[in-house]
């Protein structure tokens, strides 16, 4: 696979957009997650459906094949809607878009808001997440 | 699962209760394809702050996610929201307890929308993420 160009974190601005990401969450890293989480509903056994927190983890992981983060970058806090169902057979598109960067002397805090497509261009999760890095003033 | 008939503000969501092992945050950094060194290479995360790996924020609030799975069932699954924040990190052998609490339920068209005030602790009663979960539950979902 090729290596996604990164961008550096610095060089975000509010609006800036990342390109879509496509990516399915197949029956295997269904299976993997389940067992990482020890998750054992009956929902996602046998049913083909994807737990939405495997979606959401799948598309962080995209995020950051786009975002080049320094060693102390901090996950500090993270908004998810669940709203369709999504199965192993899905393929899937996310959209990211910084939401805010703003500086606060050596810190900064970035805002990314995140949409996940269907392919019948359904929206099947929403969210947003924001990490805090050093200053880029 | 709990039964709509049940919930009322103030109840406290059945816990779950994990325990963070390396060989878990292994697995998720597989399934979620996020290799960041800090949660799996145990030499380079000891030269770090953290002084040592951590787990994903992300699988810790797959915990979370679990616990309102376990009692909201596909309403969670096809509604739920979360807007937590992450307050310290997890560590391998922390024992996490995810646990929720009803706040209020409110009417909506055909639905009741259940807001959680959520919480992971670890064993020593530290906070590792807080925040709310909202889900709609249908009058006829979560029943009989």
């Amino acid at each position: 696979m090729a290596e996604q160009r990164k961008v550096e974190y610095r060089q975000l601005e509010a609006g800036y957009q990342f390109p879509p990401s496509g990516c399915r969450v197949d029956a295997a890293t269904v299976s993997a997650y389940l067992g990482a989480v020890e998750e054992t509903s009956h929902l996602y056994r046998d049913t083909g459906l994807v737990p939405p927190m495997a979606v959401a983890a799948r598309v962080m992981a995209s995020l950051s094949e786009h975002i080049s983060f320094p060693a102390g970058a901090i996950h500090v806090s993270q908004e998810l809607e669940f709203i369709n169902t999504v199965s192993t057979t899905d393929v899937l598109t996310s959209h990211a878009r910084v939401a805010r960067k703003q500086d606060r002397g050596k810190l900064c805090l970035l805002t990314i808001d995140l949409n996940v497509f269907n392919r019948a261009k359904k929206k099947v999760l929403a969210g947003k997440t924001s990490f805090i890095l050093p200053g880029t003033g | 699962m709990i039964d709509l008939s049940e919930i009322q503000e103030g109840m406290n969501l059945p816990e779950i209760k994990k325990v963070v092992r390396q060989e878990n945050i292994n697995r998720y950094a597989e399934a979620s394809k996020d290799f960041n060194p800090i949660h799996i290479d145990a030499d380079y995360a000891r030269q770090t702050p953290l002084g040592g790996t951590v787990a994903h924020g992300m699988l810790i609030l797959a915990y979370l996610s679990q616990m309102m799975t376990a009692a909201f069932g596909e309403s969670w699954v096809t509604g739920g929201k979360l807007n937590v924040r992450f307050k310290a990190p997890a560590r391998p052998g922390d024992t996490i307890t995810a646990s929720g609490k009803i706040r209020r339920v409110e009417k909506s068209g055909d639905r009741n929308l259940v807001n959680c005030e959520v919480l992971c602790k670890n064993q020593n009663e530290e906070t590792v993420i807080t925040g709310e979960a909202i889900v709609g539950v249908k009058d006829n979902e979560n029943s009989g």
